[in-house]
């Protein structure tokens, strides 16, 4: 009895995440009701989330559904596979609305084998400069989707730890934190604030120079690898795994193998002509990072050159 | 009855929308039209409706392709054929406007509406407006027009005939090089209902200024006519008039001429026959094949078998077959890919030892292309060639591509291989098979790509199906069950997903023995992902299995996952429980 209506309550969803699967959105009101279950999930999650290997380890997306659904004709279909989506899922690239709904409904249907992050894209402010307000505007006729969006961003953890040992963040490290333990307990649920110790986690990078750095992006730090050493030390971590930045060939080993950067947006912004990659920590613990190229675009022709229509 | 289904009051919304500010509104409501006359009645749409509708017609681009699309289906809504011309007015103006497609669809319509409307009711109301359109100011009205004529013409008198062709070689005359590119592409469909006295006279002189148009625009779409009208003429009258035009279009000096000659030569050859095209249009075809755009190079390679069938196969021997071998390492790889799409059925033609000995060394050569399109182009057509040359000396040729496309760097190039791996075998037979291929379907198991894990599990699927259930129980099984307790748990999934999609075409007997085993065991394993494909494959299992098999192994198995703690694995459990309950229930 107690599994048919859970298989029902599921019916729905699953028909949502197969729509959405093929790129097309869901309804203002559908959206609705499944961000306030995912905001029931989401707020029960901790600040430094704790995820099992195996799984599989992916970076930014940027509203480029076609390239997710390449990343899961890659690393396998969820739930088969477990994924750890480290933030970044809307603005610049035309499909923000499917891709963040996509992964949303993921959580909902599959809260154990899905895990997402928040990016410093997942706010109030980015949105509304880089495209995913303007996409919801465009898509639905008004900013309701966009405002439950962006509520639900508040909701997002911040970090997550593999089997103890891998720290997954969207940025990187901050001088205000020096354990886990002083993220897990500050209140996340609010915009992403201009500075501070939640600001730095979503905004900052690692860099060449040791120490703390003023980072160029105007939020955040850059730190050397001194800071990261010293933070895997303390915290007892093996590796730093984050994204936020374009790597051209998807993933980035620094600081002596401290730190790699993994970037999941091939091609970035349809232009910058990127390797994407995932890295997969198996159930052994083993890591094979897995590069893609963009999915080939429907209706874009095999050969380049093809006859002008100028005939109009 | 839908009358009766739907109250009035909507349609009095329906027919206020049409005026509405926002368009969404005003759109929905054109695409209701049907409704709104049903509601209205025959004759209230005649003298209200239609004529509302012919007065608003500054709308937006969106609506008015709305409403000339649903004008084209409206006739039952005024009260039948004979009242299908007050359809006529809103359409004309509908003709005249900026935007193409709204034209296009127009003209469309009255071509539909036209082409139900009765004889007289033509000559007196069709006929003026496809005048009107003609002499129109701007040449909106003209264009339209051009696409009416083949409507128009049948049913007109003599007189009228006459006149309808004099107007129409003014159109393909035109001032504006818009009217005389429709009249140039809509001149197949109105010689095709011209009487062939005056098709062969004013026709083929409409045709003729055409193909001499100093806008290349124009004379590309006059190439496209060349086909339709050579079918229409006798073959000595296509030899006289089409031909010297053909030959003089692909020498013409703008490369897009030449494309679409390139594209329609081999349809020409058969209009003419077989001793026009070895004289005029061989020579013309291996210019073409020469072009020095390659763009014309792609046209006229994509197109080298379609025309080597139409001769004999010395001439294709003597002329064509050279300048494919050219092709074969032509600079561009769009030309050899092309190439490669098609060559393969030049094998049937030339026969066999032609093909051995001059079209073996093109297939290997571009078997080794840098560019992987071009080498599964060539895979992809194997069987012909395999028909012609025999097994042998294609297996030794091929073998080596297949194994370097098998682990190409591309995964889409890997899956198209394996795509073509049950078709191979079926070709090249059990004994090649085993030798060769065996090792590669097993290695694309392990594939770092789900896909291709995913087409690697297919795969053995379809090969079990070929070669049958006891040839898979000695090359299949056992290397596929040995790679069950992989270091990874998405391999150990493949693994999964193989046994499922066996099992079905394995004997109940062997399922149970050695495929079963393996499953019940995998529901241990300490990844919760693992335990529900477990689940999931046991459910695929139930029908195929005994019942006593299913209650004694299967169930227990499921009850076990159904407690597990993880609520995925609880979830697919349950779901395979509820199905044993299901099939027990129906049977």
């Amino acid at each position: 009895m107690d599994s048919s209506v859970s298989s029902n309550s599921h019916g729905n969803l699953d028909e949502q995440i197969s729509q959405l699967m093929q790129c097309k959105p869901l309804s203002e009101q559908e959206v609705r009701v499944l961000c306030d279950k995912a905001k029931e999930i989401l707020m029960e999650e901790s600040n430094v989330q704790p995820v099992k290997s195996p799984v599989t380890i992916c970076g930014d997306i940027h509203g480029q559904f076609h390239d997710l659904a390449e990343l899961f004709r890659i690393g396998g279909k969820c739930p088969d596979t477990n994924y750890l989506f480290m933030g970044d899922y809307v603005d610049r690239g035309y499909y923000s609305v499917e891709t963040v709904t996509l992964l949303v409904a993921l959580k909902v249907r599959y809260p154990q084998r899905i895990t997402i992050l928040r990016g410093n894209h997942e706010s109030r402010q980015i949105t509304q400069v880089y495209g995913f307000y303007d996409e919801c505007l465009r898509k639905y006729g008004n900013a309701n989707v966009w405002k439950i969006f962006t509520d639900l961003f508040d909701y997002f953890p911040l970090t997550a730890l593999v089997e103890s040992e891998i720290f997954c963040l969207h940025g990187g490290l901050s001088p205000s934190i020096e354990t886990l333990d002083n993220i897990r307990n500050f209140d996340r649920v609010q915009e992403v604030p201009h500075e501070g110790p939640m600001c730095d986690l979503l905004w900052s990078d690692p860099d060449d120079r040791c120490g703390w750095g003023i980072s160029p992006r105007g939020a955040g730090y850059t730190f050397g690898q001194d800071i990261s050493e010293q933070f895997n030390h303390t915290n007892n971590l093996k590796l730093i795994a984050r994204a936020h930045q374009l790597v051209m060939e998807g993933y980035n080993w620094g600081h002596e193998q401290k730190v790699v950067t993994i970037f999941s947006a091939p091609n970035y912004c349809y232009r910058c002509g990127n390797m994407a990659s995932i890295l997969e920590v198996d159930d052994c613990k083993g890591h094979t990072f897995i590069q893609f190229e963009p999915a080939p675009r429907r209706g874009e022709p095999d050969v380049t050159r093809r006859t002008p229509d100028y005939f109009l | 009855m839908s009358m009766a289904e739907e109250p009035l009051y909507p349609i009095a919304v329906l027919i206020d929308e049409l005026k509405n500010d926002d368009i969404q509104l005003r759109l929905n409501s054109i695409r209701r039209l049907s409704t709104i006359a049903r509601a209205l009645g025959e004759e209230r749409t005649r003298k209200e409706l239609i004529p509302f509708l012919s007065e608003n017609n500054d709308d937006d681009d969106e609506v008015l392709l709305a409403m000339a699309e649903e004008l084209g289906v409206f006739i039952p809504y005024v009260g039948g054929v004979e009242h299908a011309h007050v359809l006529l007015p809103p359409l004309e103006t509908l003709c005249t406007v900026e935007e193409t497609c709204v034209r296009d669809k127009a003209v469309e319509s009255l071509c539909r509406i036209g082409s139900q409307m009765r004889e007289n009711d033509l000559v007196e109301w069709f006929i003026p407006l496809v005048k009107r359109l003609a002499a129109g100011e701007w040449f909106t009205a003209r264009v339209s027009a051009c696409g009416l004529f083949h409507i128009a013409y049948p049913s007109a008198p003599e007189m009228l005939k006459t006149e309808l062709r004099s107007i129409y070689s003014q159109l393909c005359q035109d001032d504006m090089p818009m009217v005389r590119r429709s009249a140039a592409s809509n001149l197949g469909k109105f010689a095709a209902t011209v009487e062939s006295a005056h098709l062969k006279a004013d026709i083929m002189q409409i045709f003729e200024d055409l193909t001499q148009d100093d806008q290349d625009s124009v004379r590309l779409l006059a190439v496209e006519g060349c086909a339709a009208l050579g079918k229409l003429l006798e073959p000595p009258d296509c030899v006289a008039h089409i031909l010297p035009v053909i030959v003089n279009f692909s020498q013409d000096k703008s490369w897009r001429v030449r494309y679409m000659v390139a594209n329609q030569l081999y349809e020409l050859c058969e209009a003419v026959g077989p001793e026009p095209t070895r004289m005029d249009l061989v020579p013309a075809y291996v210019r073409l094949l020469r072009d020095n755009e390659a763009e014309v190079r792609i046209a006229a390679a994509g197109k080298v078998t379609k025309f080597c069938r139409i001769l004999s196969p010395e001439l294709a021997i003597q002329h064509i077959l050279p300048c494919v071998k050219e092709l074969s390492s032509d600079s561009s790889q769009h030309v050899r890919s092309a190439l490669a799409s098609v060559i393969m059925g030049m094998a049937p033609v030339l026969g066999k030892d032609a093909t051995i000995e001059q079209l073996l060394p093109i297939f290997l050569s571009l078997l080794k292309d840098e560019f992987p399109d071009v080498r599964l182009n060539i895979i992809s057509k194997l069987d012909q060639v395999n028909q012609v040359i025999g097994i042998d000396l294609l297996s030794q040729s091929l073998l080596p591509a297949i194994v370097e496309l098998a682990e190409d760097r591309h995964w889409r190039v890997r899956l198209a291989i394996i795509e073509y791996i049950p078709l191979l075998a079926s070709q090249l037979g059990v004994g090649f098979f085993d030798d060769k291929l065996g090792a590669l379907c097993m290695q694309w198991m392990q594939d770092k790509v789900y896909s291709i894990r995913d087409a690697a599990a297919n795969n053995l699927k379809r090969l079990a199906e070929e070669f049958g259930p006891e040839w898979a129980m000695q090359h299949i099984i056992p290397q596929v069950l040995e790679m069950v307790n992989n270091s990874h748990y998405l391999y150990r999934m493949t693994i999964l997903r193989a046994i499922s999609l066996l099992a079905p075409v394995m004997e109940s007997e062997i399922t149970c023995s050695k495929l079963l085993p393996v499953v019940i065991n995998a529901s241990k394993d300490r990844v919760p992902n693992i335990k529900f494909n477990v689940a999931k494959v046991l459910q695929s299992l139930i029908p195929i299995v005994d019942q006593s098999v299913v209650e004694k192994t299967i169930r227990p198995c499921l009850v076990e996952l159904g407690e597990d703690p993880d609520v995925d694995v609880r979830y697919f459990a349950n779901q395979a429980l509820q199905s044993i309950d299901h099939v027990m229930m129906s049977s």
